[in-house]
């Protein structure tokens, strides 16, 4: 076997309820290591095998049978030692959100737990008549039926399984009522409260009558060479625990201590993106999450970091007694960005996410883009159904949430997403999304570079994609000004292949605020056997990159989508340290598009030759 | 130099640490002369909070900002005036 891989992915035919098992192959994970570059590789073929059956692109149904989902792990995960590994990556052949490429990525232990039931990566293809589950336990695995299960909520669905199939290490991913009722912001969750979040996963699930993955075993990842891959982890862990940031601010506060920075620095998105300063951030921020709603913390498999917060709401109409976030961006996508400032509401609006399996970025902004719409008396009242879509109430929130899982009254307009939803009603420019997907809490006018990797992600309006808020904001791995447009087509190409090897690994994202390229190289090459050099990590990380692009031209996005909301690139930023400015992407992409090799969006036949990339 | 008044806020471990959100703090228009005033109030180890060791140089890895710009992005020396806010985090990140 492969050092860092079972060396088996399974395939699944919902239509006829067949399952196969086929090999790794290592001439394939050598170019695209797992994760997500080995879906991108299996999605674009089974693209060109449509094509050569006459249908193209285009045609294919995101909540049709056609559609193709894949969970994957990397050659790093669930191996103990290996920095953050308890996670996996998801990718559907096209997103119902979307249009394109459909692709997310969740913590917890799910992913480990893969690994350990003898698989790298489980396919699915076409869809059942019935619910069913896959259970995939200690090398077996089996379709059962889940009829019993249709209908339940994520936190009863991961229980009732967990319980059902029992034995060690053991993991349910599923889908909640929103998945089932297909709507487009959807999502998978994993251990309850763990996230596979964007691009409406959760609805290609449904649509194929999947309620849930459980995974359960005992068995050992290999490793190539356990003595340097030792040694290297050692001092990876070492590095990470004395990190400032790794090793103690984000333990302690988690991820929602950005509220407050991000507003100071004049970007945190406020009522639908009208301003980047909200006079109420200190109200929703993670020094009052820790203060009033914080029970405990909580870490992923394998984590030392421990980010994730344990919280309730002791007490009043959104009283919870055990939930777990919200993150940074759930706040800002719930609170901030809808104009609400009682936590509590927000608390509640996150845990209905969880509980129904919906994405709270775009759950929030759609909301957030709704509440603009009827400010402004877009939206007829019988439309609304009595829920009052306003900025700042909360009630309202909470409701919105609930009627969008179930798609009850004006949550059937909700469920489609904010691009949709504000061309329904005549205003498209108010949905503050990138090729269909909401973009998360950094206002790009404030945060130049973040603006031209919204632009140019490939999944669309997306944030993780090459987080160049590091360096812009808090300095990591050096300073960088946010005002400037300059320089910030090279940081976001290098982020964006280093994240590509990152979710190919597949580890968290956050191990990089204190490990790096040299790391990756040294942490892979002992797990694999493979001598990797930092060039070779990056390499491997463009090409992912490039070859999830080349699906995104066949499915019709180029240099056209690569761009921004009208707002961010002509209406001022009205107040705070960015006061007047806007996002000057021409220059920004002329310089990426350059850096990258692409005309117009689309990749040269010369830059995808130089990648190895066939066609 | 002129005495000003600024507002210093203080953030996460740093507010959670010093027990304390914000302060008024006059100073000399210095970023020095600020740090000074403030470790007079909050006690001496707050010098090693901002200044990395030799107190010459603000420390790399917080964050320090005047009026929502960041002191790494300002090219000129600073001058404080009256009513700037200076935001203080230490060392974080999210997503």
């Amino acid at each position: 076997m492969m050092g860092g891989y079972m060396g088996k992915i399974l395939r699944v035919d919902l239509t006829t309820g067949t399952l196969k098992v086929e090999p790794i192959l290592e001439e394939i994970a050598k170019k695209y290591l797992g994760g997500k570059g080995y879906a991108v590789y299996m999605l674009y073929h089974y693209l060109k095998e449509y094509e050569s059956k006459g249908i193209s692109p285009a045609e294919i149904n995101p909540l049709g049978p056609e559609n193709v989902l894949i969970f994957a792990t990397g050659p790093g995960t669930g191996i103990v030692g290996f920095p953050s590994s308890g996670r996996y990556h998801v990718m559907a052949l096209r997103s119902p959100l979307t249009g394109s490429i459909g692709s997310a990525n969740s913590g917890g232990e799910w992913g480990a737990f893969l690994k350990f039931s003898g698989f790298d990566a489980v396919v699915i293809e076409g869809k059942s008549e019935d619910p069913v589950y896959l259970a995939i336990i200690n090398g077996e695995a089996e379709l059962r039926n889940a009829s019993d299960l249709w209908g339940k909520n994520v936190f009863d669905t991961c229980r009732i399984l967990t319980k059902k199939i029992g034995g060690k290490n053991t993991s349910v991913a599923c889908i909640g009522p929103a998945g089932e009722n297909l709507v487009h912001m959807a999502c998978i969750v994993n251990d309850e409260h763990r996230g596979a979040g964007r691009t409406g996963l959760g609805a290609v699930m449904g649509s194929k009558k999947l309620k849930a993955i459980v995974v359960s075993g005992e068995q050992k990842v290999p490793v190539a060479d356990p003595e340097k891959f030792s040694k290297v982890s050692k001092r990876c862990l070492d590095v990470m625990r004395k990190n400032a940031v790794t090793g103690e601010g984000l333990p302690t506060y988690g991820t929602s201590i950005l509220i407050n920075v991000i507003n100071a620095v004049g970007g945190l998105p406020y009522k639908n993106w009208q301003t980047g300063v909200n006079p109420h951030a200190k109200e929703i921020s993670g020094e009052t999450l820790a203060e009033k709603y914080l029970i405990n913390r909580r870490a992923c498999w394998g984590c030392t970091i421990g980010c994730g917060r344990v919280t309730s709401v002791k007490s009043g109409p959104f009283q919870i007694l055990y939930t777990e976030g919200p993150e940074y961006e759930s706040i800002w996508a719930l609170g901030s960005s809808t104009g609400v400032r009682d936590l509590d509401a927000i608390v509640k609006a996150n845990h209905y996410c969880d509980e129904f399996g919906l994405d709270p970025i775009s759950m929030g902004s759609t909301i957030a883009a709704a509440m603009e719409l009827n400010e402004k008396g877009y939206i007829p009242k019988d439309d609304l159904q009595g829920l009052d879509l306003r900025f700042g109430n909360a009630t309202a929130l909470v409701e919105a949430v609930w009627r969008t899982a179930y798609k009850a009254g004006f949550g059937k307009y909700l469920a489609l997403g904010s691009k949709k939803l504000c061309g329904i009603y005549g205003h498209p420019e108010l949905s503050m999304s990138v090729k269909g997907l909401e973009m998360p809490a950094y206002d790009p006018r404030a945060i130049k570079g973040i603006g031209l990797n919204y632009a140019t992600a490939n999944r669309g309006g997306c944030h993780v994609t090459g987080y160049t808020v590091s360096p812009e904001v808090l300095g990591i791995p050096e300073k960088i000004d946010p005002l400037t447009p300059k320089g910030k087509a090279l940081w976001t190409k290098t982020f964006q292949d280093f994240t590509c090897v990152v979710n190919s690994t597949v580890n968290c994202l956050f191990v990089t605020f204190a490990l790096g390229v040299k790391d990756y190289a040294e942490l892979l090459s002992a797990v694999t056997g493979w001598k990797l050099t930092e060039n070779d990590i990056l390499k491997i990380g463009e090409r992912i990159y490039n070859l999830e692009r080349v699906i995104l031209n066949k499915y019709g996005f180029d240099g056209k989508d690569d761009t921004l909301p009208k707002r961010l690139l002509e209406e001022p930023m009205p107040e705070g340290p960015a006061k007047g400015h806007v996002v000057e992407l021409k220059e920004m992409i002329e310089e990426y598009y350059k850096l990258r090799g692409w005309i117009n969006g689309v990749p040269t036949a010369e830059k995808l030759k130089e990648l190895e990339i066939e066609l | 130099m002129s005495k000003v008044f600024v507002k210093v806020m203080l953030f996460a471990t740093l507010m959670k640490k010093y027990k304390t959100e914000e302060l008024i703090v006059e100073c000399d228009g210095t970023l020095k002369g600020l740090i000074k005033n403030v470790a007079k109030i909050l006690g001496e180890e707050f010098f090693n909070d901002i200044y990395d060791k030799g107190y010459d140089n603000i420390r790399k890895d917080i964050i320090f900002l005047i009026n929502g710009r960041s002191i790494k992005d300002l090219k000129e020396e600073v001058k404080l005036k009256d009513n700037d806010v200076i935001s203080i985090f230490p060392p974080l990140a999210g997503g």
